[in-house]
């Protein structure tokens, strides 16, 4: 057997555990489809896998038990899904039959969002798609996930970015009748940026998340939305063997154009910086913006971004983590 | 009078008539919704007829109007009481007869309750005009038929939307500024005969201790968040609390208002000193119910409720008070037709 | 337009301390009140609170107010020649002709005796037209006893008889302890056909004393009671004190036993 293992990797295969089986990946940009696609995966899994899907934790199927020789074939049939998951949303694919073209950005994943729930402050699908448009296909290894509130449902806290909803709530003092449920909330379950004063609410702009909790609480319609849609974007999460880390807030209130500039502006960093002699030329970004200075990232991110009135940006950010120092708080039990 | 009449004609009589009346009506505010990419429909100022929501209840009743939801009674300077000033405009509301039938009921407290009338929510009642927006469909949750609250008279203007306008005007006042507006028709409101929800009401003279008792206010223990929504999109609801206030930037002034108070919200029953009665959810469902379907009406022989429905709408937990209502009379038998 | 809202500004003549959190104000003022009727007080940017009038003569009103709030706790902080500002009064209050020339008792926990103490005055000061007036009157402890004064003018009357008791005495302490309850059963009635009973207190201490009342034979339509809601307006506007088809501000404080046990909050 003869296999270009670097080819196959790039082409969304992988070289599994079992001599001579490979598996495919699916990226579903965003988190969702429609169902005509798993009749597709189906036949996959049937006719060349083992009958059986795996969903992955990007949100993708993964379809273990393949022979390397028909890989060819199965892009053939997994062509309408890069058309209705790819192509139709305006991302470039080559040759429609020829599979995915790179497989190093990852799937940009997405909560349930504002289609569904009654937490999420946008419709976080959209927005992964657009990303997912704007900078696949790439071999370059980044990691983005879209949520719909700081509850972080898909985690954006664990990716290279992660987009977090935020709503800026309007107040109408005249509306409000002093139930303090919105006070009361935010203090228990938020960040306790709303108080009473004279019978009516203050809202202290440095404390809040722009979570929207106040607005689904509020009775009388006192709290409402500015329908202009904010994000907050947290850099730099992960896992892994190294360093794990939850990502940092790096811009606030800042909106949807500034968020895809900046993941853009990303890439063109990484070709600088990247570290040449890493192994298969793979380097996380974070790894990068730890050796080449968050100051040096940030330029980058923000050359031709034209920040908003309300957006607020990191000066510094501690991105702590930890090590595996493991034998400082490990000790052997039988010593 | 009655007058077939294009929308031009319309906002043109609109426009002359904003010179002495504010005008009121369902109107939609965009993507400002509770969730996100909502909107709400409530009562605002309108200037065109386009403006107007038919096509959907309001959130809100327009009681918001009569009854502001903070109302400022007096201001204070150092220690003197002094009265707002009025404002002079007279105002227009466009509204479904269910609303204008809870108006009566906000009349019977404001003007009818006590030996006192309500000055503030007086001088606001007095310069209203109703223009009925006529109502045949309903929608979802309605229930006004079986309150028997679904036509009205009350009315300075009726009309009916579409292409063109239908509209019959009853007050002298109106009549100048549509005449020759459009042409002279045959024109009276209809209303709605059926609602795809029906309640069946309870016999009130059979509504004794027993009932306040029962098991069915249980179920509403466990299911009630307290948030008093229902409270407070309800048309007839009208509960205030004082409140007064001196102003940050000038201790010495300040001001009383009152605001909307709700029977289902903490605090609504709280003395100072900290007792208060009904700390149950349960008991506060049931509370409210025996107002709108019982009590109201042994005090002033008709229901409160006009079964607008808003309150089944708006209710996050799903509370049904159409059905509520049923419960009750399922449990003590229903009111004779007279 | 007549605003039913707006107080009248009086000045207060004097104020006496009953316990440390219980004061009794003097206004001079032109209301003529019924005993047992209420009065809206108000203090500009402050807020109105519902108090009792607890006695009153020619040009004055007196309330009995305890400090428990914003309003109270600001009262008390005045002094003889404030003003205080004033709306009502409000409520039906006690009729005394219900009670006179007869045998009367009046059981009173705490504030509650505020209310009432207008009547015993009254009966006081024309004992002639009272057959016989039974006073229970109960307290949490020693310190809480308001009205001493009168208290003990009360117990020289030949046609009242006073009992005086307390939840829990301190070291001090050498009258009755007990809640009032247990001194029901102890009230001579020569004729229950003969008698009326008011009962003001605390929710738990009227439903309580009520039962026992029924206990020993006597009607529900011998007995009255007086409620304490909140209340914003006096007036039957703001809801707040509505039970049922009653408006406690309006039909109320003071109802006939008979009804209040239908008053279900």
């Amino acid at each position: 057997m003869d296999i270009n293992t670097k080819k196959i990797k790039k082409n969304a295969y992988r070289v599994t555990k079992v001599r001579g089986k490979t598996a495919l990946r699916i990226r579903v940009p965003g988190g969702h489809l429609e169902v005509k696609y798993f009749d597709i995966i189906k036949e996959i899994a049937e006719k060349y896998g083992d009958g059986s899907v795996h969903i992955t934790i990007r949100q993708g199927f993964e379809v273990p038990g393949i022979d390397f020789d028909k890989i060819p074939e199965i892009n053939r049939m997994i062509a309408p899904i890069l058309q209705g998951l790819e192509l139709d949303y305006g991302v470039s694919i080559g040759d429609i039959e020829g599979g995915y073209p790179a497989a190093g950005t990852r799937n940009v994943s997405a909560c349930i969002g504002n289609k569904v729930c009654p937490f999420a402050n946008y419709n976080t699908t959209d927005l992964a798609i657009k990303i997912e448009k704007a900078i696949f296909p790439n071999d370059r290894h980044v990691k983005i996930a879209c949520t719909g509130c700081p509850n972080d449902c898909i985690k954006a806290h664990m990716q290279d970015f992660g987009i977090i909803g935020q709503v800026e709530p309007i107040y109408d003092a005249s509306r409000c009748v002093g139930c303090e449920a919105c006070v009361k909330n935010c203090k228990k379950r938020v960040t306790g940026a709303l108080r009473m004063e004279n019978y009516k609410v203050k809202r202290d702009e440095d404390r809040c998340i722009g979570c929207g909790e106040c607005i689904l609480k509020c009775p009388t319609g006192a709290w409402s939305r500015n329908p202009e849609k904010f994000y907050r974007m947290v850099i730099m999460g992960r896992t892994g063997k190294k360093n794990p880390r939850l990502a940092q807030t790096f811009l606030e209130w800042v909106d949807e154009e500034t968020i895809i500039q900046v993941i853009v502006n990303t890439y063109a960093f990484i070709e600088d910086y990247i570290d040449k002699e890493a192994p298969l030329g793979k380097e996380h970004v974070g790894y990068i913006v730890d050796r080449a200075g968050y100051h040096i990232f940030k330029a980058y991110a923000f050359k031709g971004v034209k920040l908003g009135p309300k957006a607020k940006v990191a000066n510094y950010i501690d991105f702590g983590g930890y090590t595996y120092e493991r034998n400082i708080h490990f000790d052997r039990c039988n010593e | 009078m009655a007058l077939r009449l294009s929308r031009e004609a319309f906002n043109h009589a609109l426009k002359d008539l904003s010179k002495e009346y504010k005008i009121y009506a369902p109107i939609r505010l965009k993507e400002i919704g509770r969730f996100s990419e909502t909107d709400v429909v409530r009562y605002g100022e309108i200037s065109m007829v386009e403006e107007i929501v038919t096509d959907e209840k309001s959130h809100f009743s327009p009681k918001e109007i009569l009854f502001p939801i903070t109302q400022t009674l007096f201001y204070f300077t150092e220690e003197e009481y002094k009265e707002p000033k009025e404002d002079g405009k007279k105002i227009i509301i466009f509204l479904r007869p269910c609303d204008i039938n809870g108006v009566k009921r906000l009349d019977q407290i404001f003007l009818q309750n006590g030996k006192d009338k309500d000055i503030y929510y007086e001088c606001l009642r007095e310069k209203v005009k109703f223009f009925m927006m006529e109502c045949v469909e309903g929608f979802e949750s309605c229930f006004c038929v079986s309150m028997d609250a679904n036509k009205t008279e009350n009315y300075a203007a009726a009309i009916r939307f579409g292409e063109e306008l239908l509209l019959e005007v009853k007050d002298d006042g109106l009549m100048n500024i549509f005449q020759g507006l459009g042409k002279e028709t045959n024109f009276t409101p209809e209303f709605i005969e059926e609602n795809r929800v029906k309640v069946c009401l309870p016999d009130v003279n059979k509504i004794t201790l027993e009932l306040f008792e029962h098991e069915m206010w249980k179920e509403y223990s466990q299911r009630c968040i307290a948030c008093g929504r229902c409270n407070f999109v309800c048309s007839t609801c009208s509960c205030w609390t004082m409140q007064d206030i001196f102003y940050d930037e000038n201790k010495n002034n300040g001001e009383r208002r009152r605001v909307w108070a709700g029977c289902h919200v903490d605090g609504f029953t709280d003395m100072a000193g900290g007792h208060g009665f009904r700390k149950n959810y349960g008991d506060r469902m049931r509370f409210k119910t025996m107002h709108k379907i019982n009590d109201f009406k042994k005090r002033n022989g008709y229901h409160m409720c006009v079964g607008c429905g808003r309150c089944d709408d708006i209710c996050p937990e799903y509370i049904s008070f159409s059905n509520c209502i049923n419960k009750v009379t399922k449990i003590v038998g229903e009111e004779r037709k007279s | 337009m007549k605003n039913p809202y707006m107080p009248k500004k009086y000045t207060i003549i004097d104020i006496q301390h009953q316990t440390d959190i219980d004061y009794t104000f003097r206004v001079a003022c032109d209301i003529k009140p019924k005993n047992g009727q209420f009065v809206e007080v108000s203090i500009p940017k402050i807020g109105e609170a519902p108090i009792s009038i607890s006695d009153f003569g020619d040009g004055y009103i007196d309330m009995t107010i305890r400090r428990v709030g914003k309003v109270t706790n600001y009262l008390h902080g005045l002094k003889p020649g404030d003003a205080m500002y004033l709306r009502g009064p409000y409520g039906n209050g006690f009729s005394l002709e219900q009670y006179k020339n007869k045998h009367l008792v009046i059981a009173a926990g705490g504030t509650g005796l505020a209310p009432v103490k207008s009547i015993i005055n009254y009966f006081h000061r024309n004992p002639e037209e009272i057959q016989k007036l039974d006073l229970l009157i109960g307290f949490k402890s020693p310190k809480d006893i308001l009205f001493r004064e009168e208290i003990e003018e009360w117990m020289k009357n030949k046609k009242f008889h006073v009992t005086v008791t307390v939840d829990k005495g301190d070291e001090s302490w050498t009258g009755n302890v007990g809640l009032i309850t247990q001194f029901v059963p102890k009230i001579d009635i020569p004729d229950e056909d003969n008698l009326e009973v008011i009962i003001v207190g605390p929710p738990l201490m009227m439903k309580f004393t009520g039962l026992e009342f029924l206990q020993r034979k006597i009607k529900e339509e011998q007995i009255w009671v007086s409620f304490e809601r909140k209340m914003s307006c006096g007036i039957g506007k703001c809801g707040h004190c509505k039970i049922d088809e009653t408006y406690v501000c309006l039909e109320g404080p003071v109802f006939h036993y008979t009804k209040a046990k239908q008053l279900i909050d």
